[in-house]
């Protein structure tokens, strides 16, 4: 080993050894954060408030990984939709007519949204800004459209009728309320656990050099094509998961669901939660569902409100709630330490 | 500033906390006052393209529930509604009726959802085994199809299978009487509009055999422009044209092809013509549209029907429609069931409901019953008309049959695996 390289040795063995700590340090709160939710059912009788978290883990996963896309990335999908509602459609139609059980269910439909994932990202990510967005739209469109013309498959637009089988796996019954509620939170905890190691890995870092600047990427030897098509197939994934508690939750799935508004909740709930913290999707997912469930009990103008909260962190906060707070934070530590 | 207040509880609020609880006690008849209110949960479209029918399915409610109250509630409880907006989302549906039932505490729902919303509600029913009636999903599956069936939910609303057996059959003597035998199409492209047309010319050409379909055109549901497709229509040149369009698409589908006087070139069919929303809206109304009745006061031309159509104007100041007197059926089949069961319980009334015939406005004879074998509304008020550019906009309507109904539906159901 030569001078230099036992220098650079010596200086890798810390931050080698910070990234453990850190990935235990993810581990452990993700432990603790599920301890918590699984606990919740005891202290709360309340099925309104398992109701809101198993809609928040679906809806959570699926902004989590859009800002995968859209934050670390720096692709902006309008049409991320479409592996959710992809999620909730091959489980819901493969526990209808296969009948197999749930966890193979779940692992066919992540194999299903892969493949699709890598059609489509193969032609989409080629394409960069405004043209990327437009054609995952146009793709996002066409399965929609596929869903309302396939009636005799996907039951077109009155979705899948009938109920979801629910089989008992593991001594887990979906079709019982808390059982359900435990399974989403574990989803929920395992996805945003596992897309915190992707955002962390050296390949989350590539992510951040493909945004900041691909070509620059490119000249240090970085597939660009291939490291934007595998977080495409990664974050369909994550989204197609909370495709299947969004249809899990329903009992169904319905074309809704594969339409271009959930892609747009999807880019407002990260535009209110914030794209530079990873939290901030979840963030923002709490706060679009608080806001929409508290508001339509109360008017059916929810639109108004939700606009002026719209104009509120485009034009006031110009940011997400956590990147907000997150910065507020940076400034009182600068401040505190005098610099 | 010294504080004066211990935090904590004050003996001000222990005492107030004390005497509240010593109410309680002592006085049982305040809380049994509060459980005489039954609670009825009620999601439906009220924002969006369809809020003008939610909203009316809302008034209609509300105008039966304030008569069923003032007349002493339901088995002795007064009825609150609790109406929330789903947008017309089914998982806002799902979500709004769970919070109903187990949130607001409702006791029973009214779903007034269309298409996949109903079927959401639907699934949240058989999840809480709550009695559930619903009052605008006109998918004949929702209750035709045994898969779908479950014990606690009803459906009290007109269903496509029935439309299109009286429709097919008045358009059939019509062709046959005026020698129509080349026929156009026009339906949006989603199920309802391919459902609802193939099942309509499934029936006319059984009932005219020599009828042949020469061109279909299927536009975008909420399309803005109709050229191209009253053109393609033109270009046919058909005698006949039949259309299950609706609502905003009808009116601009008729306020644009009257551009290319095309109601003057063939007879047309449009099954959701009679129906205020539509009626009122279109700026020059043809003369001589067949349509089915949706709702109008002079079908069945009776003066319960024309009242109840002049109560709601009065009230509402517009015209009901057609979920309007669904939705008010709706409340009058569980005002009638919670009499005779003498009870609110959910499953009593289910039981009650199953078979039910009660006196009605809409009804064909005066009645409508709640068919035991497939809880569905049958009975009602079917049948066809022409138009007329003002009030009464359909003088005259031809009824349809129940018993061929009856017939060719259990035919129907055959054919598709339901029986």
């Amino acid at each position: 080993m030569t001078e230099l390289e036992a220098g650079r040795a010596q200086r890798l063995a810390p931050v080698r050894s910070g990234a453990a700590l850190q990935r235990y340090r993810d581990v452990l709160i993700a432990l603790i954060a599920f301890a918590v939710l699984a606990c919740l059912p005891l202290l709360s009788g309340s099925k309104a408030l398992l109701d809101f978290i198993i809609r928040c883990s679906a809806y959570g996963l699926f902004a989590t990984s859009l800002n995968l896309l859209v934050g670390y990335t720096g692709l902006t999908s309008f049409g991320h939709g479409m592996f959710f509602g992809l999620g909730a459609y091959s489980f819901g139609l493969i526990m209808q007519r296969l009948g197999v059980p749930i966890p193979v269910a779940f692992v066919a439909t992540l194999a299903i949204t892969a493949v699709v994932a890598a059609v489509i990202g193969a032609i989409c990510v080629r394409l960069k800004e405004i043209y990327f967005a437009f054609v995952t739209l146009a793709f996002q469109m066409l399965i929609h459209s596929m869903i309302l013309s396939w009636a005799s498959f996907t039951g077109g637009d009155q979705g899948l009728r009938g109920g979801i089988p629910r089989p008992v796996f593991l001594g887990i019954d979906l079709a019982n309320h808390v059982h359900l509620y435990v399974a989403s939170c574990a989803l929920l905890i395992l996805g945003l656990l596992a897309m915190r190691q992707i955002a962390q890995s050296p390949f989350g870092y590539t992510l951040r050099m493909v945004r900041d600047n691909a070509a620059r990427a490119s000249f240090l030897g970085i597939d660009v094509w291939r490291a934007k098509l595998t977080v495409f197939v990664l974050a369909a994934l994550f989204a197609s998961m909370g495709g299947m508690v969004m249809a899990l939750f329903v009992s169904g799935a319905y074309p809704e669901f594969a339409y271009w508004t959930i892609s747009g909740e999807g880019i407002f709930i990260n535009m209110l939660g914030g794209v530079s913290t990873f939290l901030g999707p979840m963030v923002g997912t709490v706060l679009l569902l608080l806001l929409n469930d508290t508001v339509t009990r109360f008017t059916e103008y929810h639109g108004i409100v939700l606009g002026v909260v719209i104009l509120f962190f485009a034009l006031g906060l110009r940011k997400g709630l956590l990147d907000f707070v997150a910065e507020w934070f940076a400034h009182r530590r600068d401040a505190g330490e005098g610099r | 500033m010294t504080r004066t207040r211990k935090p904590g509880i004050s003996r001000r609020s222990t005492l107030a906390l004390m005497g509240a609880g010593a109410m309680s006690v002592a006085a049982p008849w305040v809380a049994r006052a509060q459980a005489k209110t039954i609670k009825i949960g009620m999601p439906t479209i009220l924002s969006g393209r369809v809020a003008q029918l939610g909203t009316s399915s809302r008034n209609a409610v509300m105008l039966e529930v304030d008569k069923v109250n003032a007349a002493g509630g339901l088995a002795g409880r007064q009825i609150e509604m609790v109406i929330r907006d789903s947008k017309g989302q089914p998982q806002e549906a799902a979500r709004v009726a769970r919070e109903l039932v187990n949130t607001d505490g409702c006791e029973w729902l009214i779903d007034g959802e269309a298409s996949s919303g109903s079927f959401a509600v639907h699934e949240v029913a058989r999840d809480l085994g709550v009695l559930c009636v619903h009052t605008c999903s006109e998918a004949s599956s929702l209750t035709a199809d045994p898969k779908q069936h479950i014990p606690n939910a009803f459906r009290c609303v007109r269903q496509g299978i029935h439309d299109s057996i009286v429709g097919g059959s008045y358009a059939a003597s019509i062709a046959k009487a005026k020698g129509l035998k080349k026929w156009a199409t026009c339906s949006p492209d989603y199920a309802y509009g391919r459902d609802t047309t193939g099942e309509f010319t499934l029936y006319l050409k059984r009932f005219a055999p020599d009828v042949e379909v020469i061109s279909e055109s299927w536009p975008k549901l909420f399309q803005p422009d109709y050229t191209e497709v009253v053109t393609k229509i033109l270009q046919a040149k058909p005698q006949a044209l039949y259309s299950c369009l609706w609502g905003g698409d009808l009116t601009s589908y008729i306020d644009q092809a009257n551009i290319y006087a095309m109601f003057s070139q063939m007879e047309v069919f449009a099954v959701n013509m009679a129906d205020y929303t539509a009626l009122t809206v279109v700026k020059n109304l043809p003369k001589g549209i067949h349509s089915g009745n949706r709702y109008i006061k002079t079908f069945p031309a009776t003066p319960e029907n024309a009242a109840w159509g002049d109560a709601y104007k009065a009230k509402y100041n517009e015209y009901p429609t057609n979920w309007s007197w669904q939705n008010a059926t709706a409340v009058m089949f569980l005002s009638e069931a919670a009499k005779k069961a003498n009870s609110t319980d959910g499953k009593k009334i289910a039981e009650v409901l199953k078979g039910l015939t009660i006196k009605c406005p809409f009804g064909a004879d005066g009645t409508v019953t709640m068919r035991a074998d497939d809880h569905t509304l049958v009975g009602y008020a079917i049948g066809w008309g022409t138009t007329i550019p003002q009030e009464p906009y359909v003088p005259e309507v031809k009824a349809g049959d129940w018993k061929a109904i009856f017939e060719l539906e259990a035919e129907w159901k055959k054919s598709k695996g339901y029986t």
